[in-house]
């Protein structure tokens, strides 16, 4: 076993917590955790057992003003934590998550060189290749509901229902390709909630090349070629991410 | 406490604003200590638990009791947030305490203050005094001079009068040690 991968995020995650990491490194070590849930957790790990360091530091009673601005700063603002930024796009982390991880690798190879395989070998532990197709689907009021990404090379669709559907028993959720050019063609079916797969008849970079749109219709059975969809439930874009 | 703490964190997380005030008279004095260490101005460390605490009515309800501890969630934010804010290289113009600015400063001769004592008496708290004490003396002093004053590496080389690359491989080693103690505390 290759225990260089482990210790070298444990490391960084330590440093990290500790406060001896430059602006830089810190800013690209948070953008590594925003992409690798590993390094969050030992982010966390290391502030659960760190942190208690600094009890010892004795007390001091901050000026009135402090709570007087932080009031004025929270009012009118509900305690929610879909605000913060990595929330807003959650609904890309799937993607851009491995994708992201990729770059940051990059990142983390100008920091520690010697560190480039380790932090690569990391984000395909993922379990995945990065995600080069994503879509988002909406309903009429353009919420989101369906992300759907797939490898470039891979034939997997993995689709994500961001909130249940009701199905009537017997229909299937179908998602479709619509391309720029010629008729929508189904690509699999899909489950009224949770996370599923499944596979396509070709590889996501012959079948999505040239489709920008995806939807999702309630068919009476998996469509075949050359079937006409039914109305539109979904539809959202569908783009490459690399 | 922990559990008032975790009380008051899951009140603040529905947008009760007397929860929010309760943690804030709770923790604040504690926090602000932490900040103040690290930026050493007072105008900062206040800027500083302002936007922790504004952080911290944004995030509260992603709040994971199973994960951290109320202080140690809120301790973290403060640490980072105090931490960017001294990296950021703006010095205001305001005095330092290390300056003998009167305020919270007048205790800076107090030996509590002392940032390797400050190490100690949290080793003894946390049970691995006698692992931080197996650690060599100039490690200690360089850990304790980063951890609670959140100095750079060259800053630290200036204040051991020692080489950055020697003050570099001391934290790493000694950090690795602690992380060692930290890990299996007696």
């Amino acid at each position: 076993m290759n225990y260089d991968r482990p210790e070298l995020l444990d490391r960084l995650a330590a440093e990290y917590v500790f406060g001896t990491m430059s602006a830089r490194v810190r800013r690209r070590f948070r953008a590594v955790q925003l992409a690798l849930p590993a390094a969050r957790r030992a982010v966390e790990f290391w502030e659960r057992r760190m942190t208690p360091l600094a009890r010892s530091v004795p007390p001091a009673q901050p000026s009135a003003a402090a709570w007087e601005a932080i009031d004025r700063r929270t009012r009118g603002r509900t305690s929610r934590p879909v605000e913060s930024a990595f929330s807003r796009f959650a609904w890309l982390k799937p993607a851009l998550g491995v994708a992201f991880g990729a770059i940051i690798t990059l990142g983390l190879a100008r920091l520690y060189p010697t560190a480039v395989a380790p932090v690569d070998e990391f984000v395909q532990q993922r379990g995945t290749l990065p995600a080069s197709y994503v879509g988002l689907l909406t309903d009429d009021s353009n919420n989101p509901v369906v992300l759907a990404s797939s490898t470039r090379y891979g034939r997997i669709m993995s689709i994500k229902m961001l909130r249940k559907l009701d199905v009537p028993p017997g229909k299937v959720l179908q998602l479709w390709a619509l391309p720029k050019e010629g008729p929508p063609f189904p690509l699999g079916v899909v489950a009224p909630e949770g996370q599923s797969s499944f596979q396509m008849a070709d590889t996501s970079d012959k079948l999505l090349f040239g489709v920008p749109r995806l939807a999702v219709s309630v068919e009476k059975a998996p469509a075949r070629a050359g079937t006409t969809p039914a109305p539109y439930l979904l539809t959202g874009n569908c783009v490459k991410l690399w | 406490m922990i559990a008032d703490l975790q009380q008051l964190l899951a009140r603040v997380a529905t947008g009760d604003r007397v929860a929010f005030r309760q943690l804030y008279d709770a923790t604040a004095p504690s926090l602000y200590g932490v900040a103040l260490r690290i930026v050493r101005q007072r105008d900062r460390a206040e800027e500083v638990l302002q936007d922790a605490f504004v952080n911290a009515w944004n995030r509260a309800a992603g709040y994971q009791a199973a994960l951290s501890q109320p202080m140690t969630w809120l301790t973290a934010i403060v640490r980072n947030r105090a931490l960017d804010e001294l990296r950021s290289g703006a010095r205001h113009g305001a005095a330092f305490l290390d300056d003998g600015e009167r305020g919270p400063a007048a205790d800076i001769e107090d030996e509590r203050l002392d940032p390797l004592g400050l190490l100690e008496q949290a080793a003894d708290t946390l049970a691995i005094r006698a692992c931080l004490d197996a650690i060599d003396g100039l490690q200690r002093q360089c850990l304790a001079l980063a951890y609670y004053h959140g100095l750079s590496h060259s800053e630290i080389a200036d204040h051991v009068r020692s080489p950055i690359g020697s003050v570099k491989v001391w934290l790493r080693r000694g950090l690795a040690k602690l992380k060692r103690c930290l890990e299996s505390p007696a």
